[in-house]
């Protein structure tokens, strides 16, 4: 007993010796002359799946079409896809199965703000870059000048922050309204707009108008409605995602009220008019890029469509163009480095501002040396006849 | 068959039964010592998310399979444990007091929790561990200054004196708070307290019966059981090096129950395997579907069945059905789980050619206990 005390006393000195290694160099691996390695984790089988299954297709689709045209400089990308079920747990060992026997590039598009936080350091302890995680929060793409590691994290979606205070900047300068009112969810996500409606109420100098909460997975709106509608309340900013706002709107329209509605990425989908029906009619939304309609699409999206449709036989929807805009993204900055591709080669390219053009008409995404959030610009649209129509693009709030 | 012939008190008083369990268990203390020189950061983590694993499924052993208490809130204790961790590293206190100290204060909660424990039972049991649970997630929530909500806290990493345990000195530190567990839950079985859990399990009026304190010895064990998973919480917290309230839910606290279930209820080695179950069964998962089509070619030979192979081993949701057919199938076959498993199979080799599968079979069953056995 006294000899395995005295083993265990050395082994857990030895070990607390071997501190953690100091920041190593930037790493390249999983480039040979005819491949590029790239490996995600993302949701497929747990409660987040409705994200992970399309977006994985859609990168999938981008890879077919990448390889199909010959490759970035006649590499083809190999990617690697695991399913992390959203258990931190599984996303740190997926990545590190990534890494180590796979030998991945890069980290693309990995999706959810804890399973890509919790492997971020590993990330970039390899050195290898962290690209366009599938969530808006700021660790993805914010940089400590302290820390050279932190150039390694780039991120291409918008931040419910920003698009709050964008589509509350731009509706009160449009609308002119009497009294900006908030409803939102509960929670970390309505937080996140309701600190963004203080800080834009704020800097253009209105007073703070109604807030009313609700708890997640509420189902009855009408005290908070009457609310709204007593405080005379004429634009109102919906916190909430499709489900609940549609069950906001139909209250709303039970009891004749009909303020301004501004909605944001949550409720910024297709299914929201699918639900709402007339009582959407006129709802304004704030998104990345314009949702597209099977019927209506033209040029490079209709042909998107069709492609989709070939590959998986059903028709994409927008969470498709995350995981697709994100392997287009890599693959363009990629091929900017020739036949020297390292990992050094590409954090510079991109930082050099070159923009990126998607398909789906999104405002260019641009990176810099101190910025490596890609996409400060948004739009704004609006339900019209049953469908979502941009009228206004290249909006910000700064 | 082995006999035990003792001949002083020391065979009754040590650690291990026979020498050549003190071999085994030897070789596979140094096989860990040894292995973060030979295997990849892929493999350590797994084996410290094992040990993270055995550590909680100790336990529960302690609590369900000994104690007879159920609970599906244990994932509640490991949130505790973690957040201690994570607040105490926060304002720069070393690990080597606030590993401790963790597993007290979840202790202390656990002991609360087991307050009401005294009067419910069965399934009102777990039911109240459920809502305790719920209202720990809750807490983790909404407690901003503490907890920073919903958006979770980063958990810097561990230090003893000023220097940072990196990868290597986590793996050590999992391994050593594993044996003290470990040491803590047999020493705890073979003493006057472990045979009033087992008969407090097996038959209450019994035990009170004969002088046992059903009151003290069940919010005992469950202060135990929740300290031990305090201690396991300040580990996970610090290998995850985030944490967020939305990974604390009933799914992981059901994942623990599955560790016992799936390894054996009441038994310590029960616990190690069935934690290196639910780790493994995922990486091994993967590795198959990342393999199997391949090997599927070159048998068959042909291109298309390997791409069919590979579409249908990757398609989503392949791996949690493959995942549950392996526990229907050992709650139909192995009710012992794993440890039963192994206990046939080491029996099957010491009898050779001799064994009868009627060997474990129970004739007569007299009491609960004895299932377990």
């Amino acid at each position: 007993m006294k000899r395995l005390a005295l083993a265990l006393g050395v082994s857990v000195a030895t070990g607390a010796l071997v501190a953690s290694p100091a920041f190593a160099q930037f790493k390249t691996q999983g480039v040979s002359d005819t491949e590029i390695v790239v490996g995600t984790h993302m949701d497929l089988s747990g409660p987040i799946k409705s994200w992970g299954i399309p977006a994985s297709n859609g990168a999938k689709l981008a890879v077919a079409q990448i390889n199909a045209a010959g490759g970035v400089n006649g590499r083809k990308i190999r990617y690697i896809l695991e399913d992390d079920g959203y258990d931190p747990k599984k996303a740190v060992l997926a990545t590190q199965k990534l890494i180590e026997l796979d030998k991945v590039f890069s980290i693309l598009s990995p999706m959810g703000s804890a399973t890509t936080l919790a492997p971020l350091p590993i990330v970039q302890a390899a050195g290898i870059t962290n690209l366009f995680s599938i969530t808006a929060a700021e660790f993805t793409y914010a940089m400590d000048p302290k820390k050279p590691e932190d150039r390694l994290k780039f991120n291409i979606f918008s931040p419910y922050y920003d698009q709050a205070r964008t589509g509350i900047k731009y509706l009160i300068e449009t609308k002119k309204p009497k009294k900006a009112c908030i409803i939102y969810q509960d929670d970390e996500m309505g937080k996140n707009f309701t600190d963004a409606y203080k800080d834009q109420l704020k800097a253009m100098n209105i007073e703070q108008g109604t807030m009313v909460s609700f708890k997640r997975g509420a189902t009855d709106f009408s005290s908070q409605v009457a609310r709204l509608k007593a405080d005379g309340c004429d634009f109102v900013s919906l916190g909430s995602v499709t489900r609940e706002s549609v069950g906001i709107l139909t209250v709303a329209t039970k009891s004749d009220y009909k303020p301004t509605w501004i909605a944001f990425s949550p409720t910024y989908v297709p299914d929201v008019v699918d639900l709402g029906k007339e009582m959407a009619e006129g709802l304004y939304g704030v998104g990345q890029l314009e949702i597209f309609y099977e019927d209506t699409a033209t040029g490079k999206v209709k042909q998107y469509i069709e492609d989709y449709k070939k590959m998986f036989g059903v028709a994409p929807n927008l969470q498709t163009t995350t995981g697709y805009n994100g392997m287009q993204a890599f693959a363009h900055y990629a091929a900017q480095c020739g036949k020297a591709l390292t990992t050094d080669c590409l954090i510079d390219k991109m930082e050099t501002g070159t923009p990126f053009q998607d398909i789906f008409g999104q405002a260019p995404v641009r990176f810099s040396k101190t910025n490596h959030l890609g996409s400060e610009e948004l739009l704004i649209a609006q339900v019209q006849k049953g469908r979502w129509k941009a009228i206004a693009t290249h909006q910000k709030y700064k | 068959m082995a006999f035990r012939i003792r001949t002083g008190y020391e065979g009754d008083l040590s650690l291990f039964k026979t020498k050549q369990s003190v071999i085994s268990y030897g070789a596979l203390l140094l096989a860990l010592v040894v292995a973060p020189f030979l295997l990849g950061s892929y493999f350590l983590s797994q084996i410290v998310f094992v040990l993270i694993y055995t550590i909680v499924g100790i336990g529960l052993v302690l609590l369900s399979g000994y104690a007879g208490q159920t609970s599906i809130g244990h994932a509640a204790f490991l949130a505790i444990g973690a957040y201690t961790a994570a607040n105490a590293a926060k304002f720069g206190v070393p690990i080597y007091i606030y590993l401790p100290a963790a597993g007290l204060l979840t202790g202390l909660v656990g002991w609360l929790v087991g307050l009401p424990a005294l009067r419910l039972h069965g399934i009102y049991l777990a039911i109240a561990t459920f809502a305790f649970a719920l209202i720990v997630e809750e807490i983790l929530a909404r407690w901003e200054t503490v907890t920073n909500g919903n958006e979770g806290m980063m958990v810097k990493p561990a230090a003893v004196f000023g220097e940072r345990l990196g990868e290597w000195g986590l793996y050590y530190l999992c391994i050593a708070v594993t044996i003290f567990v470990i040491v803590i839950a047999v020493n705890v079985i073979r003493s006057p307290t472990g045979r009033a859990f087992l008969a407090l399990r097996d038959s209450e009026t019994a035990a009170r019966s004969m002088g046992v304190d059903s009151a003290r010895y069940k919010t005992f064990a469950f202060a135990l059981s929740a300290g031990m998973t305090g201690l396991a919480g300040v580990l996970y917290a610090h290998k995850l090096s985030f944490i967020s309230p939305e990974m604390f839910t009933l799914a992981l606290s059901i994942e623990f129950v599955m560790i016992i279930i799936i390894g054996g209820i009441a038994s310590l080695r029960g616990a190690a395997l069935g934690a290196i179950f639910m780790i493994m069964v995922d990486p091994v998962l993967v590795l198959i579907k990342d393999k199997l089509p391949g090997l599927i070619g070159a048998v068959t030979g042909s291109a298309m069945v390997q791409d069919k192979a590979s579409v249908l081993l990757a398609a989503p949701g392949v791996k949690s059905l493959i995942f549950g057919l392996i526990i229907i199938f050992f709650i139909i076959y192995e009710p012992m789980g794993l440890d039963g498993r192994w206990m046939k199979v080491k029996t099957w080799f010491k009898l050779f050619p001799f064994y009868k599968p009627a060997t474990f079979r129970r004739q007569k069953m007299y009491l609960k206990s004895e299932r377990g056995r």
